[in-house]
């Protein structure tokens, strides 16, 4: 046995899905989270799912340990060193607001005090030449008014963050400021900002820098439980943590840079729907994992996770790391139906959330849901709710919704239906905008849709969106650690340099790509990789003066005159496809080096699933009444899907109900089962 | 109105999702525009708005990017239908307009508008407003602040095809690039302008193949009524009664005189009329402000002040009434400049409407924000690149107090929402070193819930000669507090040539008459130039301020002990 294991923790429940490399036999666990301290329940997870320790092969987990800390609040103290000048930058701020009427809206508030930040005299230009030296006199003074104020806090709960100007052209004042409060303070964790982020932009490069040190303490006692844990339980597989750029990494590696983890919790869906649409046949699909308060959205193109750096903590507070390309909606099953003073309905971005949670758990929530209205309209089974879990009350949710529905001038079926339409229309404009974002039309996609309520309204939002098909995975409820379990170690670097293609030094290209490469594979060796690994380089244009950039992949070989004009030719022809015109002849402007190295991993493979001929036996048949718009409440086949053989098809109306998830089959859409169980609505 | 009462009611429910969907078609065409254009004052700065109009001209849909467009944008629409008649537009016809006497708030804003059509017939229009960095006059960056005709200011455009069929007006096109100081820049930015309206056009095809004409025109006139309601319904909340505010522009360029913007607000029943009939004469110099600047002013003031929830649509402006003088300050006349009018004295008409509407909606006021823009725009050629550049640069200011709130630091004024250029991006392109960018403590007027500070910024120039002009307004004017809350700080701009030791103002230095406004000023190697915005307003008696409040901001260093003692009458420690 040779067990490969993926868990994912989420905010109510910590999911297991482990594969059997010898059998490709599946195992999974389902434990609730135990937010104090993580990690109990990932050791309960392994527990329960029975897998010897000396039967694993990995461990690998998507965590949301650093996401919480910044959304909580509940970091570190951080000590902000940055150029003698620009100590206000993270206040200031980029100048623009969320709201454009609102007089009570504030801007965010940083993570790190005003009082805590700490300028030095030091100052580069925009070549990385000295202008202003850093002296040690200067260090020296500014330790002593660290040593001051490191005296009010917790040193175990301190952390240092340096940023100074074009620090991503020259690193050597912020190494140099490091090495001397390292030696100073060798118990304060340091970060710095060309490390963590080397792009241009203070603001977004210093506020990159601050969420790392703020996070450090946390996700560095996070790791050092899990290790713990993993002994006292002699489990010695090795373990991974997953990355905000969908690689794996290791436990040394996510201390030095806990701000990478950010997206650890989502990367593993996105991941997981990549290789869920291969297996249906797809390549180009447009992700959506939705749960109770929000839903995750990603798009891969020819099989390709798109990446970005322009993550938000909330509204104006960036973290600008590499991180898989994926935007976050409000809009989930316990997103709230309301009506606004003028008497339209509206629908979140308000969630219930699990507590008070949706009218029908019967547990406080009086305001109508999506989970509410999904329920009325027969589309949920009470009884059956996260396998029976928790039992539904529909007789409340239908109270609540009539309710709703005679402000409304509706009748009952009529509100919940709208309800779930403006939920859906939400999402679907949600992601026409991301599209249109990235050059792209949602209409040649394939929709996958995971998480508890995303097979839910797959086949209605890929519908709105002009979508031929929408994917269900195999468990959708466990998507994101099956992601985990199929992740690849994978180390993205970076370098920002800002050239004009009028005059461009192809060797000094050459050999920033070069140490990039070499240091990522390095690194790569120094997590256990032994393969051959696999190299994508671009490089990130724009014409002279614009002011967005697009990355354009560069062939592999050395750096020649020849591979550089070849690689800018194609932001012409780049250019021209996205937005309908290119411009021949002009500056262009090159400003970041991009290399991914990544080790690939053998593939797992899924178990066929059973096999049968596919003459339904009708005495099998159940029926429940389905409110449709298009057919009004109509009797609805509802069958269990792990009775689905390969090759089933049938036209809806249809529910397919599992454990974790509920699948919806409209009038007159086509569902199909394929050998790994993957199910394909046609629209 | 009539369209709709000929077709059965839309049900709510469709309303709300075509409702949405117009803000959406709005969404894509701005998200399109930001990713392609040139300029930085448009794609870092988001100086550009989105919008759909039917066939009246009618705003039916928005998107947030720019606030200061949306409240204009309809006169122009209007005006230019007026003009050159619906059947002027064909299928793959673009026209361009950025007329201040057609609708424009100032001419470097662009109208660019195309007709949907829809089974042969014109259904509606997609349109997008963006502000085009350079576009010819007598000054590097188009802000003339000494100019006295519009023909300073710029190449005007009236209404005018641009494409035809599909094709580029070539001669339209020549006449552009070859009075604009930066064509290529023109180029790339009418292009981005150009190419968010194929989008949005592709989108409302759809919306128009999945309702049907007749059924999307039918629920934009109910939005637009449902708009109309809306806002009615939160004036019959405001108690009636007359309300008087007032400001003034320090002064024109020209001369050093104040010029003074007066509003004699009525609300009666579910209606507001904005009688700006006692403002003072219009200026020489270009701080005139246009009938629409004045009008998207009065519109603004009220979309703070009422429910989040209206859709934004010309049915919300239908209950409020304007009365201006032309050839006043707030509603110039041909030939009078007006660049700066968009830009400073927008956001004091809007401050003065905010002003005014305290005394009907106390609870919902605010102290007044630092309503300059800090207009700094230099050009010359790069000692390293050699090419020839000019670049618009902003600053943001304080913002007031209101209940419950200290006022923002450093945002963009009311008029618009563009970000900063971070200093990484400035010092790249262009020949200057910024010595420090930072908060100025004490800049917030105190309150009980205080003002937002002002920012302070040095730049250092690294070319032999740059030449700067400057439109900034507040610099012997403050941004007054509310009910009993100090003002805001002073802006400035001033100079340090190189081997002087003090900061001098322009006038001081260069002998401009303006301290504040001034245009083609040589600045040479070494030469320091300091932009202070000015802080906001605060709310309410100092002295009710929780003294936590207070001393939190002076350990976070925002408010100095001194005027923690003088303002708010606070002792540390005490």
């Amino acid at each position: 046995m040779a067990v490969r294991i993926g868990v994912d923790t989420g905010g109510t429940f910590t999911d297991l899905i482990g594969v059997d490399t010898t059998t490709n036999q599946l195992v999974v666990a389902k434990t609730p989270s135990t937010p104090r301290r993580p990690i109990d329940a990932v050791i309960d997870a392994i527990n329960r799912s029975e897998v010897a320790p000396e039967a694993m092969e990995t461990i690998s987990i998507g965590t949301t340990v650093a996401t919480n800390a910044l959304l909580q609040r509940a970091g570190a103290t951080v000590l902000f060193v940055t150029t003698a000048g620009f100590e206000d930058v993270p206040f200031i701020q980029r100048m623009n607001r969320k709201y454009h009427f609102s007089l009570k809206w504030t801007k965010p508030t940083p993570l790190v005090e005003r009082r805590n930040i700490f300028g030095v005299a030091e100052r580069l230009d925009f070549h990385g030449t000295t202008l202003t030296p850093l002296t040690d006199a200067a260090l020296e003074h500014l330790a002593d008014r660290l040593a001051v104020r490191l005296a009010e806090y917790d040193p175990a709960n301190a952390a240092i963050a340096i940023c100074f100007l074009f620090s991503y052209v020259n690193p050597e004042h912020e190494l140099r400021a490091a090495e001397f409060l390292a030696a100073r303070f060798p118990e304060i964790p340091i970060s710095l900002s060309h490390q963590i982020a080397p792009i241009w932009r203070e603001y977004e490069r210093g506020s990159t820098v601050i969420a790392d040190g703020y996070i450090k303490p946390i996700v560095r006692g996070y790791v050092r439980d899990a290790g713990r844990a993993f002994a006292d339980n002699g489990i010695t597989a090795p373990w991974t943590l997953m990355k905000s750029n969908g690689g794996k990494t290791t436990a040394a590696a996510a201390e030095a840079e806990p701000v990478k983890l950010l997206l650890s919790g989502l990367a593993g869906g996105i991941i997981a729907g990549g290789y869920f649409g291969r297996l249906a046949g797809a390549d180009d699909l447009v992700t959506l994992d939705m749960g109770g308060t929000s839903c995750d959205v990603g798009l891969i193109r020819d099989g390709k996770i798109g990446y970005a750096t322009n993550y938000e903590i909330e509204w104006g507070l960036p973290v600008a790391t590499p991180t898989i390309d994926l935007t976050t909606i409000g809009a989930g099953g316990g997103s709230i139906a309301w009506i606004d003073k003028g008497g339209l309905l509206r629908v979140g971005p308000q969630s219930a959330g699990a507590d008070p949670g949706p009218v029908c758990y019967d547990t406080g929530g009086n305001a109508v849901t999506v989970t509410d209205a999904n329920l009325v309209l027969g589309r949920l089974n009470p009884e059956f709710f996260l396998g029976g879990r928790i039992a539904l009350n529909s007789a409340k949710a239908a109270a609540k919704v009539a309710e709703l529905g005679e402000q409304l001038g509706l009748g009952l079926h009529a509100a919940a239906q709208a309800v779930v339409d403006i939920a859906n229309e939400n999402m679907a404009n949600a992601i026409r905008v991301l599209s249109i974002d990235r050059g792209l039309d949602p209409r040649e996609f394939a929709l996958v849709a995971f998480g508890g309520a995303g097979p839910l309204h797959a086949a209605d939002i890929a519908a709105k969106m002009g979508m031929a098909r929408a994917i269900v995975p195999v468990y959708p409820g466990l998507t994101s650690a099956f992601g985990a379990l199929i992740a690849e170690p994978k180390i993205s670097q970076v370098w920002s340099k800002h050239f004009r293609s009028d005059a461009i030094d192809a060797a000094t290209v050459g050999e920033h790509f070069d140490e990039m490469t070499d240091g990522a594979i390095a690194q790569l060796g120094e997590e256990g990789f032994t393969g051959e690994p696999e190299i994508e380089r671009s490089v990130s244009m724009r014409y002279w003066g614009q002011n967005y950039e697009q990355d354009v992949p560069m062939a592999p070989g050395s750096v020649t005159p020849e591979l550089l004009q070849q690689t800018l030719d194609r932001f012409h022809a780049l250019h021209e496809a996205f937005y309908g015109y290119s411009i021949g002849g002009e500056t262009i402007e090159l400003i970041r080096f991009n290399v991914t190295v990544l080790g690939p991993t053998a593939t797992v493979a899924l178990p066929t699933i059973v096999a049968s001929d596919q003459t339904t036996q009708t005495a099998d048949v159940v029926t429940r009444p389905v409110y449709f718009p298009e057919t009004g409440v109509c009797n609805a086949v509802i069958v269990r899907r792990e009775t689905l053989p390969v090759g089933f098809a049938a036209v809806g109306p249809l529910i397919v109900e599992e454990e974790s998830s509920t699948t919806v089959v409209h009038p007159g859409q086509r569902l199909t089962v394929n050998p790994a169980g993957v199910m394909t609505i046609e629209l | 109105m009539s369209d709709a009462e000929r077709i059965e009611p839309i049900d709510p429910v469709t309303l709300s999702v075509i409702n949405n969907a117009f803000v959406n078609v709005c969404r894509e065409m701005g998200t399109a525009m930001m990713r392609t254009s040139y300029s930085p004052i448009f794609n870092e700065g988001l100086d550009f708005s989105c919008m759909l109009f039917n066939l009246r001209g009618d705003l039916i849909g928005q998107a947030e990017f720019c606030p200061t467009m949306l409240g204009s944008c309809q006169f122009a629409m209007k005006w230019m239908l007026d003009e050159v008649g619906l059947d002027a537009f064909g299928p793959g016809d673009v026209f361009i307009h950025n007329d201040p006497y057609r609708g424009q708030c100032h001419m470097p804003e662009h109208l660019v508008v195309k007709a949907v059509f829809h089974e042969g017939r014109p259904w509606g229009f997609v349109a997008n407003i963006a502000h085009v960095g350079e576009i010819g006059g007598m000054a590097p960056g188009s802000f003339a602040a000494d100019a006295t005709e519009v023909y300073q200011e710029g190449l005007r455009l009236p209404p005018l095809k641009i494409m035809a069929g599909g094709d580029y007006v070539r001669d339209v096109w020549r006449i552009v690039l070859a009075n604009h100081r930066t064509p290529k820049t023109t180029w790339g930015d009418y292009h981005a302008m150009i190419g968010s309206l194929n989008v949005a056009e592709e989108r409302v095809q759809e919306l128009l193949a999945k309702y049907g004409a007749e059924r999307l025109a039918a629920a934009s006139e109910q939005l637009l009524d449902y708009s109309e309601r809306f806002m009615r319904a939160e004036i019959a909340e405001m108690p009636d009664g007359v309300y008087y505010a007032q400001d003034c522009m320090e002064d024109d360029g020209i001369t050093r005189n104040p010029y003074w913007m007066r509003l004699r607000l009525t609300i009666r029943g579910d209606q507001a009329i904005c009688d700006w009939t006692d403002s003072d004469e219009q200026a020489k110099g270009p701080i005139n402000a246009t009938f629409v600047v004045t009008a998207a002013s009065c519109y603004s003031g009220f979309l703070h002040v009422v429910s989040d929830d209206i859709p934004i649509n010309a049915g919300c402006y239908r209950p409020i009434q304007l009365v201006t003088r032309p050839g006043t300050l707030v509603n110039v006349k041909h030939p009078g400049p007006s660049v700066g009018g968009n830009t400073e004295t927008h956001p004091h008409i809007q401050n003065v409407v905010l002003r005014a509407l305290a005394g009907a909606v106390p609870e919902r006021a605010t102290g007044a924000e630092g309503a300059s823009s800090c207009n700094f725009l230099f050009g010359g050629f790069h000692p390293e690149y050699g090419d020839y550049y000019t670049n618009y640069h902003i600053e943001g200011s304080g913002w007031g107090g209101t209940i419950g709130h200290d006022g923002n630091s450093v945002l963009c004024p009311n008029n618009g929402n563009c970000r900063n250029t971070p200093v990484e991006i400035l010092e790249t392109k262009y020949p200057f070193v910024v010595e420090e960018f930072r908060l100025r403590p004490d800049s917030a007027g105190a309150g009980r819930w205080r003002g937002g500070l002002a920012s302070s910024r040095v730049f250092r120039v690294e070319a032999p000669e740059i030449t700067v002009n400057a439109l900034f307004d507040r610099t012997r004017t403050q941004g007054p507090g509310i009910f009993g809350g100090g003002s805001g700080a002073s802006s400035g701009i001033h100079i340090q040539r190189a081997g002087d030791t003090a900061f001098r103002s322009f006038s001081e230095a260069f002998g401009t008459v303006s301290d504040s406004k001034f245009t083609r000023v040589a600045v040479s190697r070494g030469d320091r130039i300091r932009l202070d915005s000015a802080g906001g307003g605060g709310f309410g008696d100092p002295r009710e301020r929780p003294r936590e409040s207070i001393a939190e901001d002076v350990r976070q260093g925002l408010v100095s002990p001194d005027a923690a003692r003088e303002l708010y009458g606070y002792e540390e420690g005490a």
